[in-house]
């Protein structure tokens, strides 16, 4: 059974501005204004009480990961460490969507799940929450249905909000979001019949537009993708989509579910210190080895890793792709390499049409 | 807050030098740290770096544990230049390691390369320590030149051990090598084995074991009695890193040993 609350649109400001003298808050921000293009949303570390809570129709250019791993950050010190307490303020996001949500399941699968459980990453998801909110538009690039996910969160959530008129319906995801809307009971009444059809209506009107949108770009669907990966690995689309790679790394660091890391040792002040560095597969020495192999040494092979990563060993060792359809990779790529473009030629080339 | 990324101390009690660029560190774990044959560890240089490496000891040995080392890279080079005494860090055991129970009861051979006989040193060990439970142990072993070849001194009292068969061969000679010389896949020739009943355990250079193990199926074995140890970059060794991905498969967590059958569909594992 579904618990959900409304929450008016005046008391939102009042309950974050209460929320961060137990918090970190982060919420979405208009970046850049330019009315003239496609807005982007960025996280903000929430200051002003005054400032007006911003909802974000569609996901913020950040991907979610960046909460629970640094580019660059101290994950050990080691024989006389000096200081080694790392620092997890309780936090709370907003505006975090489906995408999002469905691509940090990755992110859990790999730092919680597996061999150890990885300490830092768990200590900070412990003290953060989501509360996430439907999308009400979309990018050009967004392709979430197109794997399956909705355009607004069903699960993975604490809280969700989902804009009505005059304010939100709110849904109750997890033990954690409970507790909060009782800690916080006097800004929350419970949702009408009225309110949770309202919602009904405005999700499937963005379903329907969304789907107008992706309809003539005739997606490969996740029922032929991992097929795509095995029989089109020696096709020249590997060859062809990479000429424009600058091998910056920026489809792999903007991703929700690329986790790739090295780690690197420093000393300073005989403080020894291990450093977690993102890595990007795209890099010429990702894959070499000390004595010089390096089974990754053509742009071709490493684009190719990239995806058979994403739709070939994830889908064996999770269950699910590890694309969630937000589109990052592709408004960042200065090569204008498209995720989706280099999926439709291995289906054409193939000749492989979904069922 | 304890990290899966932080090393505990060892120190080097021993540097034995094998060959002008080989070195066995014997290290001292301050903590107790025990590994199954074939696991592997990253050995860390304090603010240097770490690097995996397979020990190349008897597991059974508890309190110290062997390290060959060739110099190849950052970590290895400034290893090389460290002296007895020095404080190192150890993390691990990681992987799989070698299936010592469904090796029992069967001929065993066991073909080297170069820096490669580090591990299966450790698994000659293990193999010695209970020679009644295998058939027989063959060991092949091939280096580049005669200065390459690593445990010069052990490799004489190994072959008066019963049940073990033991050959050597060099690629390049030299006026003071009497024995073999070729590719290590020129002493493979009549094995006195039954290759039905015979697991093969193959490590050396991709090149050498891409080699040998086409070899061993033209001998006619099976692809699930090859045994390979897979070089990959593996960082974290904890399967989340992701560099040493092969396929399905993270060499870190689900190998490095692999057998050929679980492998072979997978393209370019040679590379």
């Amino acid at each position: 059974m579904q618990e959900t609350y409304y929450l008016e649109t005046q008391k939102l400001a009042a309950l974050i501005s209460r929320l961060k003298e137990e918090f970190n808050v982060f919420v979405p921000a208009l970046k850049d204004p330019d009315f003239t293009k496609e807005q982007d949303y960025s996280y903000a570390c929430y200051a002003d009480p005054e400032s007006h809570f911003v909802f974000n129709p569609y996901r913020t250019v950040e991907p979610l990961k960046m909460f629970f791993t640094n580019p660059l950050e101290k994950v050990a010190g080691y024989f006389n460490p000096g200081n080694d307490a790392p620092a997890a303020r309780k936090t709370i996001i907003f505006g975090v969507k489906s995408c999002d949500l469905a691509g940090h399941k990755v992110q859990d699968f790999v730092f919680l799940e597996g061999v150890e459980v990885d300490s830092l990453y768990r200590l900070r998801r412990e003290n953060t929450i989501f509360i996430s909110s439907d999308c009400t538009d979309f990018k050009s690039v967004c392709h979430c249905l197109d794997w399956e996910i909705l355009p607004y969160p069903s699960a993975g959530f604490d809280l969700n909000l989902s804009p009505l008129n005059e304010g939100y319906v709110v849904e109750v995801g997890s033990n954690r979001g409970k507790e909060l809307i009782k800690q916080y009971q006097i800004y929350f009444i419970p949702a009408k019949e009225a309110q949770l059809a309202a919602r009904k209506v405005k999700r499937e009107n963005l379903v329907g537009r969304l789907k107008k949108h992706l309809f003539p770009q005739n997606l490969v669907s996740r029922n032929i993708v991992q097929r795509l990966m095995k029989e089109g690995y020696n096709l020249d689309t590997w060859h062809d989509f990479m000429l424009s790679c600058v091998e910056c790394g920026g489809c792999n660091f903007i991703c929700d579910t690329c986790h790739c890391f090295l780690l690197a040792d420093t000393a300073q002040d005989n403080h020894n210190r291990r450093l977690r560095l993102w890595d990007s597969c795209q890099y010429a020495n990702y894959a070499r080895v000390a004595g010089g192999a390096n089974p990754l040494k053509a742009r071709a092979q490493r684009l190719r890793f990239r995806f058979t990563k994403k739709f070939d060993f994830f889908i064996d060792n999770l269950g699910v792709p590890a694309c969630c359809g937000c589109g990052r990779c592709i408004e960042v790529c200065p090569g204008k390499i498209d995720i989706r473009e280099v999926l439709k030629d291995l289906a054409k080339k193939l000749n492989i049409r979904d069922e | 807050m304890n990290s899966i990324y932080r090393p505990q101390e060892a120190v080097i009690e021993d540097v034995i030098i094998e060959s002008p660029n080989i070195k066995t560190f014997v290290l001292r774990p301050k903590q107790e740290f025990s590994f199954r044959t074939g696991q592997f560890l990253e050995l860390t240089l304090p603010g240097v770096g770490e690097a995996p490496f397979t020990p190349s000891s008897d597991p059974n040995i508890k309190d110290k544990m062997d390290v060959t080392i060739m110099s190849a890279g950052k970590v290895t080079r400034a290893l090389h230049n460290i002296a007895k005494d020095t404080t190192v860090g150890i993390r691990g055991p990681y992987g799989k390691g070698y299936p010592l129970d469904k090796f029992a009861g069967r001929d065993i051979l066991i073909v080297g390369g170069g820096v490669g006989l580090a591990p299966l040193r450790s698994l000659l060990l293990s193999l010695f320590a209970d020679i009644d439970k295998y058939n027989k142990v063959v060991l092949r072993y091939g280096a580049r030149t005669p200065h390459d070849i690593i445990y010069k001194g052990l490799i004489p009292q190994w072959s008066k051990i019963k049940k073990v068969d033991l050959a050597l061969t060099v690629d390049v000679g030299d006026p003071s090598w009497k024995g073999h010389v070729g590719l290590v896949t020129t002493i493979l020739k009549d094995l006195p084995l039954d290759i039905k009943k015979t697991t093969a355990i193959v490590c050396g250079p991709p090149i050498m074991m891409k080699f040998v193990n086409f070899k061993l199926l033209d001998l006619g074995f099976m692809p699930q009695d090859i045994y390979l140890s897979m070089e990959k970059n593996m960082s974290c060794g904890l399967g989340k890193c992701g560099h040493c991905r092969m396929g399905r498969y993270y060499t870190c967590k689900d190998g490095p040993v692999f057998t050929y059958e679980e492998i072979k569909d997978i393209p370019e594992i040679w590379d």
